[in-house]
């Protein structure tokens, strides 16, 4: 017969059962700690009409004012908007957009009046706008080579397939390759002030620091040490709808090559189909003048760039910013929309509140 | 990673009340059998609130993006701005979702809750940073993205304002339905509030070996397969040979339908071995 001994089981404690030959088992009973009998010291929050309803009549009294100092900063922004594709006859530019070809040596020029209700302070930032142009269609977004826009020589030479069907021309390499690249925006504009004697000023329009210091100075960088780009870029090609290269797009060597800033802004794609980059900075002149006067002005336009195939607009825009950004309403609107909305709330609930609010403290706990 | 941790120690570690108080009302557990938790129309309730919060996710970056720019004039709109700014409002949301839903705050919930919004910042700061993108060029493209869009205040506060937007509308339901239709669990945990912890069960040398797990969450499963085993279909239909009975029950307990008692048993040494 076996022998076997129980042990009397105890709530607390682990219970050693000997089994036939006085091997010791252990229990499978979990131990009594406080992490595992699920005893830990917290917190225990219930939503109570104390906590509530005020964190709604705060939340409204935060929104509101946020909202109102939002629409009034944007409000302030001076913004002006000039669609210069040319879709009607009477357009300035009707002419340029209709008889355009890649192959064309002579640029079509269109030269648009307009004029500026108020003057405009501090610096002005001009941006071209394009419409129904999808920057953010997959294959297009990935159709770029990133180690050759950085610099590195194997590259430069071998662009990967991503960019494929723009990678080679005519068995040479594209440089900058990709779709993105290719279809980058070339259109010049330039800024004329018709001052009130009757001469056109032109207004001085800088064209570095409009991407961001991360892109120029550590994502894109010109191969070799970037000094004879013409060397450099020796064995490649431009991509196929551009008509001049990548080496020549500007005269000055901090702007040339991959590192040129309109290239750049181009580059960083666009997430909506209508879409503002920046183009140009007006700067400031001093505290007292403004920038930009108020009065007519001419915007000549080297009509490059053909939308008119896919339905797509161009414009050309002048801005003010503030702490903000660019004219935005509708953050301001949104917030007092809902700080409204939540102190209305807050209303609501208690009026619920006191008519209803006592059953959870009188009602029994029945089944 | 950042969002399944923290749902991990909801799950783990949330309680209705603690056991004691679910031994004294053990309607607690009613729910859980009465299936409540996971009915179709708990389901659509959840499908709803997720249609809501993904619209609410996508058109209110999409409206603040939409033609604006940073303070300095520079670009903000672009594809990966906006996909950084989509993806910290929905962790954000998420985690504040998560707070919400939690009524017992331990120490290990707090940690993961704020342990995940801090490692999401943590990598991706790491991701988009210079070295990352110098070393994996090709796989780490959005390098700057982070740095450049979460510094702009217009970026804050449409994170800010989605958030709010998504969460509002659940407390504001949860308070309503407290108010108007509390239920079992919303009063004990009403009563814990304001009145003492009620006196542990006495303790006593238990003459049943039955065992006594300490409960944790309110929660018991529907009805199992109790109902199927006992409803004999299971039983072979062709009759066995007939045994003799082993024990002849007729006059024990369970035979007379009462209750059980055990005994401790110590054997004695069998002098026969």
């Amino acid at each position: 017969m076996m022998a076997s001994s129980y042990s009397a089981k105890d709530e607390d404690g682990h219970i050693t059962v000997t089994g036939p030959g006085g091997a010791a088992l252990r229990s499978k009973k979990p131990e009594n700690t406080a992490f595992k009998q699920q005893r830990l010291p917290a917190w225990q929050p219930i939503l109570t009409a104390g906590t509530v309803l005020p964190a709604f009549f705060i939340i409204g009294l935060i929104f509101i004012p946020i909202g109102i100092g939002l629409f009034v900063t944007s409000n302030n922004i001076r913004e002006f908007e000039i669609d210069y594709t040319g879709v009607d006859e009477s357009s300035p530019c009707f002419n340029c957009s209709q008889n355009f070809s890649w192959n064309s040596t002579q640029p079509c020029t269109c030269s648009i009046p307009f004029s500026l209700e108020q003057s405009y302070e501090n610096n002005v930032f001009m941006y071209y706008g394009l419409s129904n142009f999808y920057q953010n269609h997959r294959r297009y977004v990935k159709s770029r080579d990133d180690s050759q826009l950085n610099g590195h020589l194997g590259s430069l030479k071998q662009p990967s397939k991503e960019c494929e069907p723009y990678a080679k021309h005519e068995n040479k390499p594209i440089a900058p390759c990709g779709a993105i690249a290719n279809s980058m925006f070339n259109d010049t504009l330039e800024l004329f002030y018709n001052d009130p004697n009757g001469t056109k000023v032109l207004i001085p329009l800088r064209a570095t620091g409009i991407a961001w210091w991360t892109d120029k100075h550590v994502k894109f960088g010109n191969p070799g040490d970037g000094l004879n780009l013409t060397a450099e870029f020796q064995g490649t090609t431009k991509p196929v709808n551009w008509r001049k290269p990548v080496y020549e797009l500007d005269s000055d060597p901090l702007n040339n090559g991959f590192i040129n800033e309109d290239f750049i802004v181009w580059m960083r794609t666009a997430a909506l189909p209508t879409f503002r980059k920046l183009y140009r900075i007006i700067s400031r002149k001093d505290n007292m003048v403004p920038t930009l006067l108020r009065g007519n002005y001419t915007l000549e336009v080297v009509y490059n760039y053909p939308v008119r195939s896919f339905e797509g607009r161009k414009r050309m825009i002048l801005s003010t910013i503030s702490w903000m950004g660019g004219k935005n309403p509708f953050l301001g609107i949104a917030y007092i929309t809902v700080g409204s909305v939540c102190f209305f709330l807050g209303v609501v609930l208690l009026i619920i509140h006191h008519k209803y609010g006592n059953r959870n403290n009188s009602a029994d706990i029945s089944n | 990673m950042y969002t399944a941790l923290p749902i991990l120690a909801l799950s783990l570690f949330d309680q209705d009340v603690n056991d004691r108080w679910s031994f004294q009302y053990p309607q607690l557990y009613s729910p859980g059998q009465l299936n409540l938790y996971f009915s179709k129309k708990a389901f659509v309730r959840c499908m709803l609130h997720s249609a809501y919060s993904s619209l609410i996710l996508f058109f209110i970056p999409w409206a603040a993006m939409h033609d604006t720019v940073r303070d300095d004039g520079k670009d903000i709109a672009d594809y990966q701005s906006f996909a950084l700014l989509a993806q910290t409002s929905l962790l954000v949301v998420v985690n504040t979702q998560l707070c919400l839903d939690t009524y017992y705050w331990t120490a290990v919930n707090q940690f993961f809750v704020w342990g995940s919004l801090a490692a999401y910042f943590a990598i991706t700061f790491t991701m988009y940073s210079n070295g990352m993108f110098l070393i994996f060029t090709s796989s780490f493209p959005f390098m700057g993205t982070a740095r450049n869009s979460l510094n702009q205040p217009n970026v804050w506060l449409t994170i800010f304002l989605s958030t709010l937007l998504c969460i509002l509308p659940v407390v504001a339901i949860r308070f309503i339905l407290l108010q108007i239709r509390p239920t079992i669990n919303d009063k004990v945990r009403h009563k814990v509030r304001k009145e003492a912890l009620p006196a542990p069960t006495p303790h006593r040398k238990p003459a049943r070996r039955i065992s006594t797990r300490k409960s944790g969450y309110a929660f018991s499963h529907s009805e199992g397969f109790g109902e199927l085993v006992t409803s004999r279909r299971f039983l072979l239909k062709r009759p066995l040979k007939s045994r003799p009975v082993l024990f002849a029950t007729t006059e024990s307990p369970l035979a007379q339908n009462q209750p059980q008692h055990y005994r401790t048993i110590t054997e004695e040494q069998d002098p026969s071995v």
